[in-house]
């Protein structure tokens, strides 16, 4: 496809500077890193300060202040993100818990990739970010099932319904969940691109406001991220 | 030749039987001495005036011989605790009613009322032991007699004391009635000594679980800022399917199950099987492979559905390498398991029919466990998909 790639600015927190600069290495030509932060405080200043279109954020993060039964990245979200609202943020996370996961994502990350993905993945994603798309992986998509109660045939009758998926949202995430990028999932299910990328930001949204007692509970006792 | 039966039996071993009346030494020594169980009862306790030797014999054979081999559990006829408790009233009652001519007559020589206190106050204790340590599991009698036991027990030591200390004997022999005081409140003591190290040895082992649990957190959230990430780091650098990037994959799982093994559940679904499963292609093979379960697996690890998944991972990883993904979900009417590759891809048509990889371990099996599988190229044309249904077992049920 000769879609203009555009320039995408990015800052990358994360307290192993050895992380860090294997991941600048990575990124593709068309991400220029702007900053970079090892804790949650030079992170809020970092992002306040260069406004990026992204934030690359590892989801534990040292930091003084954190409140107990969150993390460092969720923190990083919590504080910078009124200050700078064209920021978009990407959680990074080695992490298998999904409270944590979760977490961040609550506190409003568009999605999380693991720091196992390859340099083209995370590229990959830090464009979907930029592009207001949100970034489930395939076991985020699991968990996301399994939380609303797809499982058990829990279906929401009206689209606005917070706390139980669509049908459609169901076999998207179903598709996520098997292993296809949502240009694979476009094709299974006859729709465009750009549906599918709407039923995943719906999706995301519900992860962020739902009030399901499932989200948290359910992620802690069964850490399955 | 032959000899007459009762010569030819050998003689019962010397055991306990598990219907007892009391510990079951007299019977089980009867039986094994071929004589009728009241001869030795009536020995026993014959011999038990010669200086207590029907009575040492006695708790020497109940302590050294084995009871009956079997499973079923032991009974007890007699109620022990009760009887030894009215033998320690007994005691008592002879002690308070021998205690004024002693002191009247004697003058000084408080021995027999002092000798049947201290006996009183130990059959109590062995009361309370017996109906901790012997009626306490058996279930006919269990904590409720237990309880009962120990609280008749304490009444009685306690009113011994009472008396003792607010009598008129206290006055005349200080000495020996305190001492006898003291004894009943240490028997007291001692009835309830077994609930409390049993609780104190509780509360110990939850306070090391604790500090170790603690231990362990740290630990963990150590080891997931220091080697967690350097491994992560190292499978970034290396290349996914590269072998050092396997190898640190590999680590990471395992160091991670290691970690947060506390949480698991231990018996394995079919989604932890294959996570195992998949563990294992990944060091054999140039693979990553990904699995993902949602819904409450009720699906046996040792199934059809998990063979014939791991068959068609294996698969995968030989023909395909790359990412796979596998996809396990459970609901209520059955089970689907979906396998995922983005390799060559394969025609089933293509495959020759000597060939039995697929469509025996795979669809074969699904089809005879009373599932369906397909293989068809994935979406797009690009790689393989295996997708494999079980229905549950109460479907089936309705179906056939």
């Amino acid at each position: 496809m000769a879609e203009p790639v555009r320039r995408v600015r990015v800052v990358v927190v994360d307290d192993h500077s050895i992380f860090r600069s294997g991941l600048k290495a990575d990124l593709d030509a068309s991400i220029e890193v702007v900053g970079e932060a090892h804790d949650v405080e030079s992170a809020v200043a970092a992002v306040t300060g260069a406004a990026p279109d992204v934030v690359l954020l590892d989801v534990h993060l040292p930091g003084a202040a954190v409140p107990a039964g969150s993390s460092g990245g969720a923190e990083v979200i919590r504080r910078a993100g009124p200050s700078a609202p064209g920021t978009r943020f990407l959680a990074l996370s080695v992490s298998d818990k999904a409270e944590d996961v979760v977490g961040v994502i609550r506190a409003g990350a568009r999605g999380y990739i693991t720091k196992g993905s390859s340099g083209a993945d995370v590229s990959r994603a830090v464009h979907a970010v930029a592009d207001g798309d949100a970034v489930f992986s395939p076991k985020l998509a699991g968990f996301v099932l399994d939380a609303f109660g797809a499982a058990v045939g829990e279906t929401a009758a009206a689209g606005d319904e917070l706390d139980r998926l669509s049908a459609r949202e169901q076999e998207v995430m179903r598709l996520i969940a098997r292993g296809y990028a949502y240009k694979e999932v476009a094709a299974e299910l006859f729709i465009s691109t750009k549906t599918v990328e709407s039923h995943v930001s719906a999706v995301l949204r519900k992860l962020q406001l739902s009030s399901r007692h499932e989200l948290t509970a359910w992620a802690s006792a069964r850490r399955l991220l | 030749m032959e000899t007459s039966g009762a010569e030819a039996a050998p003689r019962p071993p010397l055991a306990r039987p598990r219907a007892r009346v009391a510990t079951g030494v007299s019977s089980g020594l009867a039986a094994h001495l071929r004589i009728a169980p009241w001869l030795v009862r009536v020995a026993f306790v014959g011999a038990s005036f010669i200086a207590g030797a029907g009575l040492m014999l006695y708790v020497w054979l109940w302590a050294l011989t084995p009871a009956e081999p079997g499973e079923e559990r032991s009974t007890r006829r007699a109620p022990v605790a009760w009887l030894l408790l009215s033998a320690a009233a007994a005691c008592l009652i002879v002690a308070a009613s021998t205690g004024g001519p002693v002191v009247d007559t004697a003058g000084g020589a408080p021995g027999a009322w002092f000798a049947a206190v201290l006996a009183g106050v130990a059959l109590a204790v062995a009361s309370g032991a017996w109906a901790t340590f012997i009626d306490r599991p058996d279930p006919e009698r269990g904590p409720r007699t237990e309880l009962a036991i120990r609280i008749v027990a304490t009444a009685m030591l306690a009113l011994t004391a009472v008396v003792l200390v607010f009598g008129p004997l206290a006055s005349w022999y200080p000495v020996p009635v305190f001492a006898a005081a003291f004894a009943a409140a240490l028997g007291i003591a001692l009835i309830y000594a077994p609930t409390l190290v049993a609780q104190w040895r509780d509360l110990t082992e939850e306070r090391t679980r604790r500090i170790r649990e603690e231990q362990r957190s740290e630990i963990a959230a150590h080891l997931h800022d220091s080697v967690l990430q350097t491994l992560a780091l190292i499978q970034n650098r290396a290349g996914a399917t590269s072998e050092v990037a396997r190898i640190a994959r590999a680590q990471e799982r395992e160091l991670r199950d290691w970690l947060y093994a506390g949480d698991s559940t231990v018996d394995s679904d079919l989604g932890t099987d294959l996570r195992d499963f998949a563990a294992a292609l990944e060091i054999d093979h140039p693979v990553t492979v990904d699995v993902v379960a949602v819904g409450e697996s009720r699906e046996r690890a040792s199934g059809e559905l998990a063979a014939a998944a791991r068959e068609a991972m294996l698969n995968a990883a030989r023909h395909a390498g790359g990412e796979v993904s596998v996809y396990v979900e459970s609901r209520p009417d059955g089970v689907e398991v979906f396998v995922r590759d983005r390799g060559p891809g394969f025609r089933l048509a293509d495959v020759p029919g000597d060939r039995l990889g697929v469509r025996e371990s795979v669809i074969g099996r699904m089809r005879r466990a009373g599932g369906s599988a397909t293989v068809g190229p994935g979406v797009g044309g690009v790689g393989t998909e295996v997708r494999l249904r079980a229905p549950s077992p109460a479907e089936e049920g309705n179906r056939g």
